[in-house]
């Protein structure tokens, strides 16, 4: 027996820190929590992974919830009204696995997020105006997205898989809500069909974007594939996306872009990119939050921060006077 | 002193309240929780606490959710056969939680 053991949060104690090497050969599915002395370059690894997924749940639910009150009916706008509030709960978990690494509070990545710092997915910097660009979001992006997920039920930092868990629990009603919204529209007026087919060629190349540059030019991945923070790499998850929905949205009748070219090899059922067919100048614009409509988003929501911050100050003075006892927000 | 007892099967699972132990102190508490909750059964960890810091809110003090009919929130709702392997995954673990909520 080794006696009484405490669950600490991620502070650094330079004796007893793991080393990388240990790290690497360690990396297995939910190997380390805040009780393990991560170095400080997993740490930060995890935080910037983290963060990000953080982010875009955040940034993804504004640019739906204008779309509340555009839903067609009021089943549509109860399932979808759900769907936006699940993303934001989805954020809120997300800030507080990464703040289990000790390098960032939550505060922090929210101002971070507030001034234009926080970075966040490529396709949440478009705007979107219409109602039959919800399922390009809700189907496609947010489907991408759960493949990724999936596999990140396997990382090796403990709250981030545990947090994953409950998001692919909620994730498979945002997808099958989406693809409803999809058929729908797709088996609709001669109006309806074209719109959709124009939302999707918008759409479409960004969405081929999200999983990033190949393999060869994304900088992180390596040291989060060695750590086993990430499970899979960008091209393998674009390839399972591609296999799942190419056919998907062919069933539906729409057709896909010319650009990229996609080559499919039938025989061992991939797909073929071609990647430098892609804008990849805006992609990199967006990687530093300089894209001129995401910096609407972001401002967007710093406005909606600052409307509501009365409610948040509220909150806090009632916390305060009830001695930090006062019951806290459900996810 | 009562110790709260919380046992664990399998690496990366949920600890599970699995019953209490009477013992003077944290190291005594660990030790008949292995004897009392983790001799039988397959254990990967046991965690205790003193039962005075478990906080408790009931059904009689809050209004939990779950009891409005949401079947909208559920995939097993839409009748569309799902697009991915983890969409299907996803709806399986609903399906199961609908059933342990004695709906289905």
């Amino acid at each position: 027996m080794n006696g009484s053991r405490s669950i600490r949060s991620g502070v650094q104690d330079n004796d007893r820190t793991m080393d990388l090497d240990t790290v690497k050969q360690r990396a297995r599915p939910r190997e380390f929590s805040p009780k393990d002395d991560m170095p400080e370059e997993y740490r930060k690894a995890a935080t910037r992974m983290i963060q990000f997924h953080a982010n875009s749940e955040i940034m993804g639910a504004y640019l739906e919830r204008p779309f509340i009150r555009e839903a067609p009916s009021l089943e549509r706008k109860l399932a979808y009204s759900a769907k936006v509030q699940d993303e934001l709960g989805h954020g809120q978990l997300l800030y507080r696995a990464a703040e289990s690494l000790g390098i960032k509070s939550r505060d922090q990545m929210l101002d971070e997020l507030a001034n234009g710092e926080g970075k966040f997915l490529n396709c949440f910097h478009y705007p979107m105006d219409s109602w039959v660009e919800v399922p390009m979001i809700a189907f496609f992006v947010d489907g991408a997205a759960m493949r990724r997920q999936a596999t990140l039920r396997r990382s090796s930092w403990e709250p981030y898989a545990h947090a994953m868990d409950k998001v692919c629990f909620e994730e498979g009603f945002h997808i099958k809500h989406g693809e409803s919204i999809l058929a729908e529209l797709a088996s609709g007026s001669q109006k309806e069909q074209e719109m959709v087919q124009d939302a999707f060629e918008e759409w479409w190349p960004r969405i081929i974007q999200f999983f990033g540059p190949t393999d060869d030019d994304s900088t992180h991945h390596d040291f989060a594939a060695e750590v086993g923070l990430k499970q899979m790499t960008n091209d393998g998850l674009r390839q399972a996306f591609l296999n799942s929905y190419v056919p998907k949205a062919k069933e539906y009748g729409l057709e896909i872009p010319d650009t990229p070219t996609i080559e499919h090899d039938e025989e061992l059922n991939t797909y073929e990119i071609a990647e430098d067919e892609l804008d990849w100048d805006e992609f990199f614009t967006i990687a530093k939050n300089d894209l001129d409509s995401g910096k609407e988003q972001i401002n967007a929501r710093k406005q909606a921060q600052d409307a509501v911050a009365w409610v948040r100050e509220g909150l806090d003075e009632d916390e305060t006077a009830t001695g930090g006892h006062a019951p806290q927000a459900a996810d | 002193m009562i110790w709260e007892v919380f046992r664990q099967e399998q690496s990366g699972e949920y600890h599970t309240h699995c019953g209490n132990v009477h013992a003077p102190d944290r190291d005594m508490a660990l030790m008949f929780a292995q004897i009392q909750h983790a001799r039988r059964k397959p254990t990967h960890s046991l965690w205790v606490a003193p039962a005075e810091e478990i906080s408790e809110v009931d059904e009689s003090e809050a209004s939990f959710g779950g009891t409005t009919n949401k079947a909208y929130r559920w995939a097993t709702s839409y009748n569309i056969e799902p697009v991915a392997e983890e969409v299907a995954d996803s709806e399986n673990e609903q399906a199961e939680a609908e059933r342990a909520r004695g709906e289905n």
